[in-house]
């Protein structure tokens, strides 16, 4: 089995494969987090120095003046020793003191009291920079101001790297448990299938009884399916066996016959009684050669393995040849066989032989049964092949039970139960249903073969 | 860019600094590779360091290392930052040492210094570094000389609260004859100056004093050692320990003294900058500045202190934390030397410091409703 094919895996993959995408979301989620956790802890320190800063900020010689605070500085540094910039620049962007000229940023005008963070490369540093907006708050001067300190991001890091692995090992933790209990789940949810599977290995071949198994709904649905084709299998056995004793019977009997013949001729001594028991014998022999070919024909239709290549076939055609093949044996017992063809060609899939023998079958039968004038018809729309006698007919109740091997409607007659049968199993190979009717005048029979197949 | 503007910032602010340099000593020192060994490198270390200072120590490193050619050139402070900025002094420091605290604090801060990756930096004590970049290397305190005849006649002098008394008693008698540094002329007077007065709102007490005696105000330690000398001063104030300490040891009528109710330390700063020629021989460098053993040259060889923990003995910091404990106060390694650089808060605190200074001399006259004014 290969891994594509393995329902196991592929609900594996199926369901790890989104749970890694889960997780891997959740640890950029997880990350971005951290930095903006470790950003906000210290933006607190870019506040709480641009403050101090900013309440140094005073008038003093018609200009800004600022007593810088080292512990306003101090605060910057952190544990990480981060690199420290500040600068103080006056309402006209004017650089007044600082160690730095730091950047400004795009800010939305408004809220005049608000800090303003940025990320901001200087001098090939990675800083976080912190800008606040304020104003003198003087008697009389107003001046506005902006006090710029920044850091570097060494502390942000490493604290955003340890929230971060916190949240790696919980994230893997819980990643690791949802596929232990997938694995566990899915292996669950599968095992009614391997039990139908021991339970289909595990029965005697030669049964066809039903699975009596205990199964999840959609695997039941299996199981009745494969009890319908139990069902059907086991229907078709008893056809076949039905058929198979039908036959042995039918051969049984002529051969008793024979044998009974041969020894009653053996007792005589008049040759001339010889041969008049070695015709008998040779007509019943005849008769039973013909039931042997119609039992092969009749096994060769129904092995559904063996079916062989439609080509389209005039239905004209083969009314035609076969009511040339029947003409004989009719014109000898005086009775008239007619075709009537349609005018144009009417082509359906099949095969010629097997529809010449089933036109051949209807029409031996008719003859048998007494008819004295049989009518083989093509009729083009739905193509169909009819075979109309003024014979006696057969009762509506009956004509279905006819369609069965060896069944006849009266016990009487030499016909071998065979034809209808074969015609039958003729029709359904073609896709054709065949029905029985009364006759159009009279007490007669007649047999349609209708092909839908083509057109349906 | 911000190159030229930190230069144009720096010779601003450096304008006022006068250097602490010992005049007449020889501005540079080489050390040959010997000719017997194929392959070697060359070391330019640019320090503001006296020579007869530094001497020892780069004798030793040179011992170690002979296949390493060095140079030593011992500018100013303001000269050491210049040329670094300007980098336009044909080759280029591999070594930067200063005593400019701010100033180097400032280049590192910036990005000028590589972080070094020794396990001696590693283990550096974390109140004498800045991150893996910026190493103090010295333990220098501040400290007091006075004439032996003032204590006398006075007493003895041993902390800045006896100072401030004695310059308040005897403001006759003493008028002219203190000495200390001018904080506009000489960045090292400015450093303390911004130090001592983040530490007690009672130094402007001691500046009003020094400024009721009249005191002078000079530019560098050796001028103060040199009017010490001549009898001209008896109190120097705020002197750099390690030239004040080599100086009274020739001079025995001054006594050196090491405030005991707090003093100033003052680092020497040394970084790799990352435009250094030789960063490897370098690195080697400071592995030995940063070993025991090169601190042992320093502590015992040279009149600057050792930083290494593992040293004990006279002239280390640990010997001095025994004697003084927490009086000691080393100028911390921080961002708040940035703010000594700040130009406003430059002028701000100079401004006081002389309005301070001159507060005895209006307060003679009866006191004036400007006093209060700035």
């Amino acid at each position: 089995m290969s891994a594509q094919d393995s329902l196991y895996r592929r609900l594996l993959a199926w369901l790890l494969l989104p749970l890694l995408g889960l997780g891997a979301l959740m640890l950029i989620q997880a990350y971005l987090g951290a930095r903006d956790t470790a950003d906000r802890a210290f933006d607190r320190l870019l506040e709480a120095s641009s403050l101090a800063i900013a309440e140094q900020v005073k008038w003093q010689d018609e200009q800004l003046w600022l007593d810088l605070s080292p512990a306003a500085l101090e605060m910057l540094a952190t544990d990480a020793e981060e690199r420290v910039f500040y600068a103080l620049y006056n309402a006209r962007g004017e650089f007044i003191t600082g160690n730095a000229n730091l950047p400004g940023l795009a800010m939305a005008n408004g809220d005049e009291q608000a800090l303003h963070y940025g990320n901001v490369t200087w001098n090939d540093q990675h800083l976080r920079l912190g800008i606040r907006e304020t104003r003198l708050e003087g008697w009389s001067q107003r001046e506005r101001f902006e006090v710029r300190v920044a850091h570097t991001r060494e502390g942000r890091e490493s604290l955003t790297l340890a929230l971060f692995q916190g949240s790696l090992v919980r994230i893997a933790i819980m990643a690791l448990l949802a596929a232990c209990i997938l694995v566990l789940t899915i292996r669950l949810a599968l095992s009614p299938l391997t039990r139908l599977r021991r339970a289909i290995r595990e029965r005697d071949p030669r049964t066809l009884a039903p699975l009596a198994l205990n199964l999840p709904r959609e695997l039941a649905e299996l199981r009745e399916t494969l009890n319908d084709l139990l069902a059907r299998m086991r229907r078709v056995r008893a056809n076949q066996e039905r058929f198979i004793g039908d036959a042995s019977h039918q051969l049984r009997t002529p051969l008793a016959g024979l044998s009974a013949r041969a020894e009653l001729a053996l007792r005589q001594d008049d040759p001339a009684l010889w041969r008049e028991a070695l015709q008998a014998m040779q007509a019943t022999s005849a008769s039973t050669a013909r039931l042997a070919v119609q039992l092969l024909s009749m096994t060769r239709l129904n092995n559904p393995e063996a079916s062989p290549e439609l080509t389209p076939q005039d239905l004209n055609q083969v009314a035609r040849t076969a009511t040339l093949g029947a003409l004989g044996a009719c014109h000898r017992e005086g009775i008239d066989l007619g075709v009537e063809t349609s005018e144009e060609a009417i082509l359906v899939p099949g095969v010629g032989w097997q529809l010449e023998e089933c036109l051949a079958n209807l029409i031996d039968n008719a003859r048998r049964y007494g008819a004295s004038q049989i009518t083989v018809r093509v009729l083009a729309n739905p193509p169909t092949l009819e075979v109309e006698d003024n014979g006696p007919g057969i009762p509506a109740d009956l004509r279905l039970m006819v369609l069965r091997p060896f069944f006849r409607g009266q016990d009487s007659g030499e016909g071998s139960g065979l034809g209808l049968a074969i015609v039958d199993s003729i029709a359904r190979a073609h896709h054709a249903r065949l029905t029985l009717h009364e006759a159009r005048q009279g007490s007669g029979l007649r047999v349609a073969i209708r092909f839908m197949g083509d057109r349906s | 860019m911000t190159l030229r503007f930190l230069c144009a910032l720096g010779i601003a602010l450096g304008l006022g600094f006068a250097m602490t340099r010992v005049s007449g000593a020889a501005d540079m020192l080489h050390y040959p590779t010997q000719s017997a060994i194929a392959e070697s490198s060359q070391l330019d270390i640019v320090g503001a360091l006296d020579t007869p200072l530094i001497a020892p120590v780069l004798e030793d490193f040179h011992r170690l290392n002979p296949d390493i050619s060095l140079n030593y050139h011992n500018l100013t402070t303001l000269e050491v930052y210049r040329t670094f900025m300007s980098g336009s002094d044909g080759s280029r420091a591999d070594v930067v040492m200063s005593s400019a605290m701010p100033w180097q604090y400032q280049l590192a801060n910036n990005g000028y210094a590589q972080p070094l990756g020794l396990d001696n930096a590693e283990q550096w004590p974390t109140w004498a570094r800045w991150r893996q970049e910026l190493f103090g290397i010295t333990f220098e305190p501040v400290v007091i000389v006075y004439h032996k005849d003032l204590a006398e006649r006075y007493g003895a002098i041993g902390s800045h609260a006896e100072l401030v008394t004695l310059l308040e008693r005897e403001r006759e008698a003493l008028t002219g004859r203190v000495v200390t540094y001018d904080p506009a002329r000489s960045g090292a007077g400015y450093t303390y100056a911004v130090e001592e007065a983040r530490l007690s709102p009672r130094y402007w007490e001691l500046v009003a004093a020094l400024g009721g005696v009249e005191a002078d105000l000079v530019g560098t330690t050796q001028e103060m050692l040199d009017g010490l000398a001549v009898g001209r001063y008896l109190i120097g104030y705020n002197l750099l320990g390690s030239y004040a300490q080599g100086f009274v040891a020739k001079h025995p009528e001054l006594e050196i003294v090491i405030p005991s109710d707090y003093a100033l330390v003052m680092q020497r700063l040394a970084f790799l900058p990352r435009s250094a020629d030789n960063p490897e021989a370098a690195r080697r460098f400071f592995d030995y500045l940063l070993s025991e053993h090169g601190q042992r040259i320093i502590s015992e060889q040279t009149p600057l202190g050792a930083v290494h923990p593992a040293l004990k003995g006279p002239g280390s910091a640990s010997a001095l934390r025994e004697r003084l404990g927490e009086a000691l106060r080393p100028i911390r390694l921080g961002p708040g030397l940035l703010a000594t650089l700040d130009k406003l808060k430059r002028e701000a605190l100079l401004a006081r410091w002389h309005r301070e200074f001159r507060r005895p001399a209006t307060a003679t006259n009866p006191p004036t409703p400007e006093e209060t004014a700035p």
